[in-house]
């Protein structure tokens, strides 16, 4: 080691009298040649050119979002006011919103059954996933010995990942036969309980994996001060813990919902795409309606997408309509994604 | 190890005898005796890491929220056996309150701060409450200066004022003990000289036990004080002995700043 040193000490001075680094701007011009020079101005070069391609990589995610926010909108709002070149017929904004009749073979576009699959399920599915969720979060953060804590945490990550399409298949080929000819559902059974069922399964991991990171992030001495005044532990998590985390908790809720609304493959498998499920509820003279209509085969605005718009012609009113209702995914989207911000800034305040 | 043998009227409210604590294998505190009297405060001081803070937590058993701990000896409350008496731990948390070294306020209004311990405890009628947290706040000498917001939520205060709405919200159960971790540590000046005078007047009705790595807030606010190194007691007197007459050389190179 000390020898290292030594030679290493002589070695600066030796440097320094070839003059490169310690030399201010009035260096002779020798010094231009020299590496260090070289490769400062090889470094500048690198650096204004990493910038401009960091730079176009961004205003490239930009434009191809904000492009297909144009897109969406050009196609979806000519619905209502058809451009040039549109074939499609302009509808009024109750005919489509507030109708419950969707038959575009009868020129109806009533897509008031889509935006109530759509909340349906995924409010039916945020019900079962955020509470299951939450006291999931707890038992991980709170109670769950290391070991268990590690390896929970790690399974609700590897679920994050899971593709939609194969909750799909779990709850096509699991739990619909499960369902099926009971007193639930005499026929094939189908629609929102399963459907909701799914996107819970589904969304419980992103709910449980946010909110254990909501209940590690609170101080340790919020937990030990609730305690030292008596309260159990169960008093301790529900009176203190669970505020003081609802905010982060909220966020994680909210995107769950996020994730649920945007899903489609999993749910067009299980709810039976039926579009008249408002009129069919309405005919039914079913004693225990309630129960019956959460096995209604229907739809919702994601899966009504996926099923038809391969088979309209560009340009059609029934083709606009679609779109207007991919628009609307986007917007109620963006609503939530607003939200969570707005959630998340009132934890800080 | 040397315990005062000066006459005392106040009776013996703690007593710790022979106690020695573990976290897993490791052994913190070692072969501790000390008799803790009513009405007194108590000071507990030393260098970081000598246990004094373990020591503390022992009393109330708030150390086995976080971590499987082991306590061995005895340490008694009004001559029952914390550990082994049959005591119910949310019992003796409510007779032995605590605030910590940090004010640690609830993300609540200032009412529902003072309001939570009695809550735990089936108070929840409106004007007891009200009476409750009025008393609990006065005896802090908080009352006056948050009389008129006790809605706004507690994490706006000051630091002084959340650590006396610690204070008040740990008198609000009505204990007999109150331990006090370095509750000083993280406050400026008149914020400290705040709290030293309540300890002062808490004692009148409470005994106090505080921790603090400021030994001439031991040498103000104490009546005993205790000297702990190395998770072991060094010595325990009257307050005004520890800092003239030292019998043991290591606790005077202490407080003459020689070590720690």
């Amino acid at each position: 080691m000390p020898d290292v040193l030594e030679t290493s000490l002589t070695a600066v001075p030796a440097n320094g009298v070839g003059g490169s680094l310690a030399d201010g701007p009035s260096a002779p011009p020798a010094a231009a040649e020299s590496p260090a020079f070289r490769h400062s101005r090889l470094r500048r070069l690198t650096d204004r050119w990493a910038h401009l391609a960091f730079l176009t990589c961004s205003l490239l995610v930009v434009g191809l979002i904000g492009g297909i926010l144009f897109f969406l909108a050009s196609r979806g709002l000519a619905a209502f006011w058809p451009a040039a070149g549109n074939t499609g017929r302009a509808l009024s904004l109750s005919e489509v919103f507030l109708s419950a009749d969707w038959s575009p073979s009868s020129d109806r576009f009533g897509i008031l059954p889509f935006i109530a699959g759509s909340l349906g399920v995924t409010g039916l599915a945020l019900l079962i996933a955020a509470p299951t969720g939450t006291l999931t979060a707890v038992f991980i953060a709170k109670m769950a010995p290391p070991w268990m804590r590690n390896l929970m945490r790690q399974v609700m990550d590897l679920l994050v990942g899971i593709p939609s399409v194969v909750y799909g298949i779990f709850g096509l080929t699991v739990v619909l036969p499960l369902v099926s000819h009971t007193w639930l559902a005499d026929a094939p059974a189908s629609g929102f309980a399963v459907s909701a069922v799914i996107l819970a399964v589904m969304i419980v991991p992103t709910i449980v994996s946010l909110s254990t990171d909501a209940f590690e992030s609170l101080p340790s001495s919020l937990d030990e001060g609730a305690q030292a005044l008596g309260s159990s532990r169960w008093q301790a998590i529900w009176h203190v813990l669970i505020p003081a985390a609802r905010p982060r908790l909220l966020t994680a809720a909210v995107l769950g919902l996020g994730r649920a609304i945007g899903e489609a493959m999993a749910v067009q498998m299980v709810i039976g795409n039926n579009p008249q499920w408002i009129a069919l509820m309405r005919e039914s003279t079913d004693r225990a309606p309630f129960l019956r209509a959460l096995f209604t085969p229907a739809a919702t605005l994601t899966t009504e997408l996926v099923q038809e718009l391969p088979n309209t012609a560009a340009g059609s009113t029934w083709n606009n309509v679609l779109f207007a209702m991919g628009l609307l995914l986007y917007l109620l989207t963006m609503v939530l994604i607003l939200a969570t911000r707005r959630l998340g800034r009132g934890k800080e305040a | 190890m040397l315990i005062p043998t000066v006459p005392e009227t106040k009776p013996i409210k703690l007593s710790v005898r022979n106690m020695a604590f573990s976290y897993g294998q490791k052994k913190v505190l070692d072969g501790l005796s000390m008799d803790i009297h009513a009405e007194r405060v108590t000071a507990i001081i030393g260098p970081s890491g000598c246990g004094k803070s373990t020591f503390l937590k022992c009393f109330n058993r708030i150390h086995e929220v976080s971590s499987a701990v082991n306590v061995s000896g005895d340490m008694k409350i009004d001559g029952v056996d914390i550990y082994r008496g049959g005591i119910d731990e949310v019992d003796l948390r409510r007779r032995v309150g605590m605030v910590f070294q940090k004010p640690n306020p609830f993300p609540k209004s200032i009412y529902e701060n003072v309001a939570f311990g009695p809550r735990l405890f089936g108070v929840s009628d409106r004007t007891t409450l009200d009476g409750l947290v009025e008393d609990a706040l006065r005896k802090a000498a908080l009352w006056d200066e948050v009389k008129d917001r006790l809605k706004e939520s507690a994490t706006g205060m000051s630091g002084g004022q959340q650590q006396r709405l610690c204070i008040a919200r740990a008198l609000a159960v009505n204990p007999e003990v109150l331990l006090m971790d370095e509750p000083c540590s993280a406050l400026d000046p008149i914020a400290t000289a705040k709290i030293e005078d309540l300890i002062t007047e808490l004692k009148e009705s409470l005994t106090i036990v505080i921790v603090t790595h400021n030994m001439q807030q031991a040498a103000r606010v104490s009546d005993y004080t205790a000297f702990f190194w190395l998770g072991k007691l060094v010595e325990m007197d009257l307050t005004e002995r520890i800092f003239t007459t030292p019998r043991v050389q290591m606790t005077e190179d202490y407080i003459t700043g020689r070590f720690g």
